[in-house]
């Protein structure tokens, strides 16, 4: 177990490093996008005397290197400052929306996780048959649609002719559970869509991948029913992949989901993200960059720990 | 009971009848299992019902007899070598292919293939369709048809210059690294860490919006294009080169050479824009490529035969070249189909944000964006482009998985 | 007799005014002639015009443009839901009626000096703010010094340079002083940055906290998200009909179209043009298409050949065919441009001045007239412009061939157009929102000296005009004054208008408005949550 403790620690390090890099990459990119903060908040309105005035308000006047150390400072001792346009503190403006996108997700993942891999299982016993072929057909389909269209079908089909669920998935403090999971079922039904045929691609190809392996063919050969031979010697060994695909799922239902937002109006943190580009609001935008980053690094963490925990073997690299 | 459904049942248990005689169980079962569907859904669903499954099992057949003439038509007129490979092929690889095909030809022949132009407003808007127009009119009144095929060359030509590029950057850097090791290594594996930690499209957003404005013009493009293929070339370089300073030396000057050319022939095909596009879809993709390379060629460098032929002291270069790719290339070509639809729907989703292809150019993801609100009143016109996009993808794969197959060596 | 006879015209005005015949203020003018006093002629409007409005409901609001980075300062409102919100929740001085002429909010009453170089407000006694602090002379003063000094913020900043001077006069009443006289100052009042706050006391206004004096209080929120309102009971105004408003940001089009649809709102500020048909054809939705202020213009240089010619200004304006770019551009939504800045709904519209149709032969003389057969000039635009302005573009060089004259349409970036192109480039395709009097609009962009005049158009008569008009308060002498200027504008101006283009938002089952709407905004004025209300 201590080899693994060390190997969190050690990527944890490393994560803090890359998170470090990041914030320098937003940061300048953010200031090389045209225009700035100033004309972005007035608009069709700004003269020079209005811009003059506003930029010496939110501190624009002081040179980059200054205002990254300033922020930075704050950052490390958890602090994000506060956004330049509206003065709030930014974690204040993206807490809930946060708390909103892992809420998806977690919504999305139950649904997407179990299913694609009792599926991809499925589908590995079947190979080449009919089944396995429309399955193929149906998820390469469903990756291939552009996710916003994907939504546009789901609302057609499923709010406005039939009117099964809402087609708006605007939240309110009021909700019970069960409201809040019908409110939101058409966008986490979309990003099911999305993700399924991913990682069930990828259960079957790696349980397909062991078929050719001795130890299964001799268990084969020994006569155990193909389901056995599956779930028993192939499953196990096929971990460490599946659960890769799973994390950069995962990460993607966190981290990729702005379109969804918009289409179904879901008050998450994609959407906080792109207004803040658009207005250069460079500490919300550096805020959101690295809670995606910081997840992405996490969940990579996990699915190698992960990976480590089902096979021993990789635990004593040669 | 019509004639319709008379004939239909008779055909169903006709062919069942046939494929249980000769023993094919599988095309017996299919049969079979849908002559007993359709009772059902005769029932439920009127002949209206059982009219669509004929009309789908039709178009099914039409799409297997296609992929059967196109593989026979590509097996006459390929080598004999490659023509044992193709006998191979599923009739869904075939089928891809044909796609693939017919695609590239509509892309390659786009002037003289659409009737009309690609920007060209020709009648009123939403139009139906007649024998001038195949698919009917757009919301400006042009031939959605013109649009398709021009869309076919647009869109096409730059998720594969973007997934090229990435592979190129993804994959040169990825052997590299596994061969050399070390620093080198892990240098660049934690750059690809910072690339994929910021989410793709953001990324994308961010760069759009700094490249996308005054910055997008021959200049600038220029200058990109030449430093990305500077960038890759080093890899190249690096390892050919290996410590010998005069090769360094004519390495570069090659190099410079090659990225002027290189950067001159992309101006040439596409305009400033559409580079930069494809530069920021292969600087967000290169990582996954690297990355995956990497770890493929890891496989491979630990193998014994690289052992060996490091001992007859063969340069990197070589070794590259000759063991480790060879050997590593199904995954990579799986890869790149995967990539390439991704590509392409990463360009769809930015149209969708407005940063992607301008308008009026012709392309497929934005065709789907500047109608989708016409879906909820049952229009078909933002399906076709959807339809074109999701075929596409699909036959891209219905031939990588083959290909995967083929080469996993398994035969199960 | 005489008795008879305005009974009998009376009548007649009442089933003009339900069948919406005329307007409002023609109504209120012709019972004015037929002897009936103010209120009378008022309380007849109402009731013969609409059904009695009923109180009570949420009125759910499916609002578009709205912003996660939105704030409360009316300086720097930017967004349209900021717009819609402000005013819902905030109040103004002076605000437009339905029937776009200029009504009370906070102000009862208005007067000018003669020269109009000084304002007096009387505020209207009644109003408070949300926290039941009365409104009173220093927060006006204070929330219109928010746009004034060289500490300002204010995109409205340009707006108030005249002011040299607000002061108050007891509590409900305020003077502002000007610099040059200017008759149009109760008009300014409406713009939307000119939002009544509480005042700390120190000379600076509490915005941020929300707290206002409209017709609604904010309960809760969230920028960028939804807005949750209840009715003020202390209302200063007439309507708030609806118990509670809920506003929704809703971006993106489709999204505002199926919760129209499904019903999960009441109404939506705008709809995609490309649907607006399909919409009209769903019983339980009704659209508006309200013509606007807001016109689309293509100003050339009056100083660059070959525009210093003004026959070849007049031959690009003839080249086109304003019928096929409103149909196909707009949907039909847009009201025809006549090359002068100056829309039917908004004041001292001169209604005599004759239509300029498409007639390519007339401009093929003109030009040859001018020595310049065979024209070729470039056109820049860029897509953010216009929702189309790329294919208007297009479109019209297209027919402008066949006057012989050969457009080159320039897309240029989207980013930075009206920094580098516009008032840069000498033929350009540009957007302009409505400004309340023709005053401002002439001001800010038509004037000799101003630094938008996008035409570098210079006409002395005109310039002359503008100054004498900008401080005339006799309605006639003014209005005539305005029509020379829209000829002088239309036939030597430098400035090619296609079309005005108009407010497009859709009510759901249920809702039902006056039969006018004001055009200041879309969803009425921006007012839609306290003007309009449930069936019963």
């Amino acid at each position: 177990m201590g080899d693994i403790l060390g190997l969190v620690a050690k990527r944890l390090g490393l994560g803090l490093i890359i998170l470090l890099v990041i914030s320098l990459i937003i940061f300048f990119m953010v200031e090389l996008l045209p225009g700035d903060i100033a004309q972005a908040v007035l608009g069709q309105g700004a003269t020079p005397e209005n811009l003059a005035a506003l930029r010496k308000e939110m501190g624009l006047d002081q040179p980059a290197i200054i205002r990254y150390l300033d922020w930075l400072a704050g950052a490390v001792t958890l602090d994000f400052g506060n956004s330049i346009v509206t003065g709030t503190s930014v974690a204040e403006t993206i807490g809930t929306r946060f708390a909103n996108t892992l809420f998806l997700a977690t919504y999305a993942a139950a649904i997407a996780v179990p299913i694609s891999i009792v599926l991809g299982v499925i589908v590995a016993l079947l190979r080449n048959s009919i089944f396995d072929r429309v399955a193929n057909v149906a998820t390469l389909t469903s990756i291939s649609s552009p996710e916003f269209f994907l939504g546009y079908i789901l609302i057609l089909y499923l709010a406005v002719k039939t009117g099964m669920f809402p087609a708006i998935a605007s939240l309110s403090a009021d909700m019970t559970f069960g409201e809040l999971l019908h409110r939101t079922f058409l966008p986490a039904l979309t990003l099911v869509l999305v993700v399924t045929a991913h990682m069930m691609r990828m259960t079957r190809a790696a349980i397909i991948n062991l078929l050719a392996s001795p130890y299964i063919e001799m268990a084969r050969l020994k006569g155990t029913p193909p389901w056995k031979v599956i779930v028993r010697h192939a499953l196990p060994n096929a971990w460490a992949p599946i659960i890769n695909v799973v994390a950069l799922n995962l990460a993607y239902l966190i981290t990729g989901v702005v379109l969804v937002e918009v289409v179904f109006v879901y008050p998450g943190i994609g959407q906080a993200l792109v207004d803040a580009v658009s207005k250069r609001d460079f500490p919300v935008v550096q805020a959101c960059c690295l809670i995606f980053a910081a997840t992405f690094i996490l969940l990579n963490l996990a699915a190698d720990v992960g990976a480590i925990l089902t096979n021993p073997r990789l635990r004593h690299p040669k | 009971m019509s004639v319709f459904v008379i004939i239909y049942y008779f055909l169903l248990l006709g062919a069942s009848c046939l494929a249980a005689y000769f023993n094919k169980r599988s095309a017996f079962l299919l049969l079979f299992s849908l002559t007993l569907v359709s009772f059902i859904l005769g029932i439920v669903g009127g002949v209206s019902a059982l009219r669509m499954v004929a009309i789908a099992a039709g178009l099914m057949a039409l799409a297997a007899m296609v992929s059967y003439a196109f593989r026979e038509f590509l097996i006459a007129i390929a080598s004999v070598n490659m023509a044992k490979e193709l006998r191979t092929a599923p009739l869904t690889a075939a089928f891809g292919m044909f796609v693939i095909f017919t695609v590239a030809i509509a892309g390659i022949f786009a002037p003289w293939i659409a009737p009309f132009g690609e920007a060209e407003v020709i009648t009123a808007a939403f139009a139906p369709a007649d024998e001038t127009m195949l698919l009917g009119a757009d919301q400006l009144g042009r031939d959605i048809f013109s649009r398709l095929v021009f869309g076919a060359r647009n869109t096409v030509a730059l998720a594969l210059a973007g997934t090229v590029l990435a592979f190129l950057l993804g994959a040169l850097a990825g052997l590299l690294a596994a061969t050399t090791g070390g620093w080198f290594d892990q240098l660049l594996a934690r750059s690809s860490d910072v690339i994929m930690s910021i989410p793709s499209l953001i990324f994308a957003l961010l760069m759009l919006s700094i490249f996308g404005g005054e910055l997008a013009n021959d200049t600038t493009s220029f200058w990109l294009l030449s430093g990305f293929a500077v960038v890759t070339g080093m890899l190249v370089v690096t390892a050919m080169a290996g410590k010998s300073l005069i090769g360094w030396l004519i390495g570069l000057a090659i190099l410079v050479g090659v990225a002027v050319l290189f950067s001159g022939f992309m101006l040439a095909i596409f305009n400033p824009s559409e580079i930069i596009l494809i530069l920021v879809v292969a600087v967000i993709y290169s990582p996954r490529v690297f990355r995956l390379t990497r770890a493929v060629a890891g496989n491979v460098v630990v193998m014994d035969y690289i052992e060996a032929a490091k001992l007859r002291g063969e340069k990197t270069w070589y070794l590259i070249r000759r063991e480790i790719l060879p050997n590593s290339t199904a995954p990579l070509v799986a890869e790149f189909g995967l990539e390439f639809c991704f590509v392409f729907l990463l360009i769809a989703g930015l149209s969708f944000l407005g940063l992607g292809i301008q308008p009026p150019t012709a392309d497929w993801g934005s065709m789907v964006r500047e109608n989708a609100t016409l879906v909820s009143f049952g229009e078909i016109t933002p399906l076709i482009p959807a339809a074109a996009i999701a075929l596409l993808t699909v036959a891209v794969n219905f031939v990588v998985d083959w290909m995967l197959y083929r080469s996993s060596g398994l035969k199960v | 007799m005489k008795k008879k006879n305005d009974q009998v015209l009376l009548d007649r005005l009442a089933n003009a005014a339900r069948t919406g015949d005329i307007s409002r203020r023609s109504f209120m003018h012709f019972a004015a002639a037929a002897g009936l006093t103010a209120t009378g002629a008022t309380g007849l409007w109402t009731k013969s015009a609409a059904a009695q409005p009923s109180r009570g409901g949420t009125f759910r609001w499916g609002v578009h443009d709205g912003n996660t980075s939105d704030t409360h300062d009316p300086g720097t409102y930017v967004t349209r839901q900021m717009i819609f919100l402000a005013h819902t929740h905030r109040s103004y001085l002076t605000l437009i009626e339905p029937d776009n002429s200029l009504g009370p909010d906070l102000a009862a009453s208005w007067e000018a000096t003669p020269d109009a170089k000084s304002w007096t407000f009387e505020l209207n006694p009644n109003a408070s703010f949300h926290s039941g602090k009365p409104v009173t002379a220093q927060d006006v003063i204070d929330s219109l010094n928010h746009h004034r000094g060289d500490e300002s913020t204010s995109a409205a900043k340009a707006l108030l340079t005249d002011v040299t001077d607000i002061t108050a006069d007891g509590d409900h009443t305020v003077t502002i002083a000007l610099s040059r006289g200017n008759a149009d100052l109760p008009w300014l009042m409406t713009d939307y940055h000119f939002a009544i706050c509480p005042s700390n006391g120190d000379g600076t206004i509490d915005w941020k906290s929300g707290d206002g004096s409209g017709p609604y209080k904010i309960d809760t929120g969230d920028f960028g998200i939804q807005w949750s309102l209840t009715r003020h009971d202390g209302w200063h105004g007439e309507g708030a009909y609806f118990d509670k408003v809920d506003m929704l940001v809703l971006n993106d089009p489709n999204a505002r179209q199926t919760a129209l649809v499904t019903g999960d709102v009441d109404c939506v500020s705008l709809i995609e043009l490309k649907t607006l048909a399909l919409l009209e054809r769903n019983p339980n939705i009704s659209v508006d298409n309200i013509p606007s202020g807001g016109a689309i213009t293509m100003p050339m240089h009056c100083d660059t050949a070959p525009y210093d010619d003004v026959n070849v200004r007049n031959a690009l304006k003839l080249a086109m065919n304003r019928d096929e770019i409103i149909e196909k551009i707009a949907f039909g939504a847009a009201t025809k441009g006549n090359d002068f800045h100056l829309s039917p709904v908004q004041p001292y519209w001169p209604e005599d001045i004759p239509q300029r149709e498409y007639d390519p032969d007339e401009a093929k003389s003109l030009l040859k007239k001018a020595g310049h057969e065979g024209l070729t000039v470039n056109l820049s635009v860029a897509d953010s412009v216009y929702a189309g302005a790329v294919d208007m573009c297009v479109l019209y060089a297209e027919q402008a061939k066949a006057a012989g004259i050969n457009i080159n349409v320039v897309r240029e970036p989207n980013d930075g157009y009206y920094s580098d192109v516009w008032l840069k480039k000498p033929f350009s395709a540009v957007s302009w929102g409505a400004r309340p009097t023709p005053d401002v609009m002439f001001t800010l962009a038509y004037k000799d000296d101003a630094a938008w005049n996008e035409s570098r158009w210079q006409n002395e008569r005109f310039n002359e005009l503008l100054l004498q008009a900008k401080s005339e308060l006799d309605q006639d002498l003014r209005a005539e004054m305005y029509r020379e200027m829209c000829l002088l504008m239309r036939n030597d101006g430098g400035t090619l208008i296609p079309f005005f283009n108009n407010w497009v938002y859709a009510r759901g089952k249920g809702v039902e408005r006056a039969d006018e709407v004001a055009a200041s905004w879309g969803c009425d004025g921006a007012r839609a949550a306290s003007r309009w209300w449930f069936s019963a």
